[in-house]
């Protein structure tokens, strides 16, 4: 299977593409962890150069799903393809991005010494690794602290540390989990137009917030609770369709049509 | 200060205990693993060195003296007489001489066609000249010299009885290895060999339980590094620490206690890197079962004491009682210290030692396969 590059830009849901052409596709994809179900025949269609938000609370499957789309776990039954690649893509490993939930950064080395390793890891040249090293780290607000040993840093710091060492060899697909966590409200600005930026590039964008105000912003959300994919749609048709105002409130009325 | 509370805390800590049983079960028997090798290792004497004896004495086998002294010898367990030779045996010498060189021996024992008459001489005043045994030896380790000779000293005492204030009989070393060797001769190898243990060991084990519990290792994975490259990256990083250390011990050692080595000190380096590799990944495959950092350093002294104890770093392997030496040629720090002391002290070439590098090479290739492997199955 192969990746379509016919619709650049293209930002819609819409069921009408080939299965082909999607960009990350799930089928009845699962896991249980010693038999409890952490995602539960999770069906997924996300097209190219979409940000799609996957809210939901915490134990809701937002992370797990995120693991096994990149590989690192295995999922229990189902399928997944990202890029046209069956779960785990290792082929196509080096054009997806992944910033995990923890900050899975190393803080016994400089901000500069965790990019240039990310960087290597994708055997990115020097000229190249220098520039988008320059260029992220300013995005992040971090380019004059470079040589700062991350163990000095704040939380909210290491966290945008994280980010640039996910985006460091410009990967097509990016998976964000909780990227915005103890971001301050102003930079986190800057991080939502930046996450639009790069959608404008083509870049397909998949995030998990807890905070409902910023996911609004996403092109998509997809609502998980208890590993269960309860509500999937534009923000606005979401809210439209439960007759509501914020996406809180519109969660909250599907997670209760879910239980009845 | 409040009893009910301190209670308490020691309650909840007592309590954490019972939920990690392996620290709980480790508490226990750890000491008693300690005890019960150092109690054996400490209290075992040296036995059971192979030897060759030459006996040339003249004198009739129910008058000689040396006979007498090698039936003693026998009657002992702290040698065994792999070949007995008498006077019409041409070339035991020879070929005692060359057992000795190749390690297969560790000493010829020769008595001479005068003993018995030389040791009349002497008791009864008419001679001046004590009688002799030579002896040819491997002086490699100067514990088993001390003991062969101890030993040959008490057979003498057990022949002559309390007649012999001043003993009518000498010993005369004739080192083939070790000449003018002092211990730290001897420890020097074994200390290198340690020190790669305990360091590539540790840092391996501790590093990676960090790099699992921070959550690095998934990130690591989710590049396109594979699981063999992760390790392999692991096994030159911590390799080359274990050999710098090395460096440091044996420019110390020379530096400061000036030390003899015979062979190729690259050698010995390069014996020691191949181990450190083995250990680097040894630690790595040992961190998988380990779920946080107290549980990976419980496998330190796991692993150190009886590396410690049965290695032969410290006291030959042939001080290790009989059942437990099998575990000696388990542990991979056995083969290092062979090695090391074999290219330093007996001016060994890889050629002579290709056992232990055979070994030492398969032991890396294992654990850095199965840490591989056990990467592989965490996905």
């Amino acid at each position: 299977m192969s990746e379509s590059k016919s619709q650049k830009g293209g930002r819609t849901l819409a069921s009408t593409k080939g299965v082909t052409e999607w960009t990350i596709r799930a089928e009845k994809l699962r896991k249980e962890f010693d038999g409890i179900v952490a995602v539960n025949d999770l069906d997924l269609k996300i097209g190219r150069g979409l940000l799609y938000g996957m809210i939901g609370p915490n134990g809701s499957g937002k992370t797990t799903t995120i693991k096994m789309l990149v590989g690192l776990l295995r999922s229990t039954s189902g399928n997944a393809w990202v890029l046209g690649e069956k779960i785990p893509a290792r082929n196509n490993i080096a054009r997806l991005g992944y910033m995990p939930q923890e900050m899975a950064i190393y803080s016994d080395l400089t901000i500069h010494e965790n990019i240039e390793l990310f960087g290597e890891l994708y055997s990115m040249g020097k000229e190249a690794l220098g520039k988008s090293e320059r260029e992220l780290l300013k995005m992040v607000d971090l380019y004059d602290r470079r040589d700062s040993l991350v163990s000095t840093l704040s939380g909210g710091m290491k966290h945008r540390v994280s980010l640039a060492c996910a985006l460091v060899h410009d990967p097509e697909v990016v998976f964000l989990d909780e990227p915005t966590v103890g971001v301050d409200p102003e930079l986190r600005v800057g991080f939502w137009k930046y996450f639009s930026e790069l959608r404008t590039k083509g870049k397909t964008i998949v995030l998990t917030t807890h905070y409902m105000d910023e996911a609004v912003r996403c092109d998509a959300v997809g609502m998980m609770r208890t590993g269960d994919l309860i509500a999937e749609g534009s923000p606005r048709s979401l809210m439209e369709a439960t007759k509501t105002s914020d996406l809180e409130s519109a969660f909250l009325a599907y997670a209760r049509r879910s239980v009845t | 200060m409040r009893l009910d509370r301190v209670l308490a805390i020691a309650k909840k800590n007592l309590r954490s205990l019972k939920h990690d049983r392996r620290t709980a079960g480790f508490l226990v028997a750890m000491p008693l693993l300690m005890i019960t090798i150092f109690g054996y290792t400490f209290g075992g004497d040296v036995t059971n060195l192979d030897v060759y004896v030459i006996n040339l004495d003249s004198a009739p086998a129910d008058e000689s003296i040396a006979t007498a002294i090698i039936a003693s010898l026998a009657s002992r367990d702290t040698m065994d007489i792999v070949r007995s030779f008498g006077p019409q045996d041409n070339g035991a010498l020879a070929l005692g001489e060359q057992k000795v060189r190749d390690a297969k021996i560790w000493a010829v024992i020769i008595f001479n066609e005068t003993f018995s008459q030389d040791v009349a001489n002497m008791s009864s005043h008419i001679g001046t000249l004590p009688a002799a045994i030579r002896v040819v030896i491997d002086g490699t380790n100067p514990n088993i010299v001390q003991t062969i000779f101890n030993d040959l000293q008490l057979s003498i005492r057990a022949v002559l009885g309390a007649q012999a204030v001043t003993l009518p009989i000498v010993v005369l070393p004739d080192l083939v290895y070790g000449e003018g060797a002092e211990f730290i001769d001897f420890f020097a190898p074994g200390v290198m060999g340690l020190a790669a243990l305990m360091v590539t060991f540790m840092l391996s084990i501790i590093s990676f339980v960090h790099e699992r519990t921070a959550s690095t290792l998934d990130r690591l994975l989710s590049t396109p590094a594979t699981e063999g490259e992760i390790v392999a990256g692991y096994a030159l990083a911590f390799g080359l620490v274990g050999l710098i250390q090395s460096i440091v011990i044996l420019s110390t050692a020379i530096l400061l206690f000036d030390i003899q080595i015979v062979g190729n000190a690259l050698l010995a380096l390069f014996v020691i890197f191949i181990f450190g590799i083995g250990n680097q990944g040894l630690g790595f495959l040992l961190s998988s079962v380990a779920k946080n950092e107290l549980q990976a350093v419980q496998f330190i002294p796991l692993m150190l004491f009886p590396s410690i104890l049965l290695s032969g770093v410290f006291w030959p392997i042939e001080a290790v009682p009989d059942f437990l030496r099998p575990i000696s040629y388990f542990i991979p720090l056995t083969y290092t210290v062979e090695g090391c002391r074999s290219v330093m002290i007996r001016g060994w070439g890889a050629g002579d030692i290709w056992l232990q590098i055979v070994v030492l090479l398969a032991f890396a290739t294992i654990m850095l396969a199965l840490s591989t492997y056990g990467l592989k199955r965490r996905r």
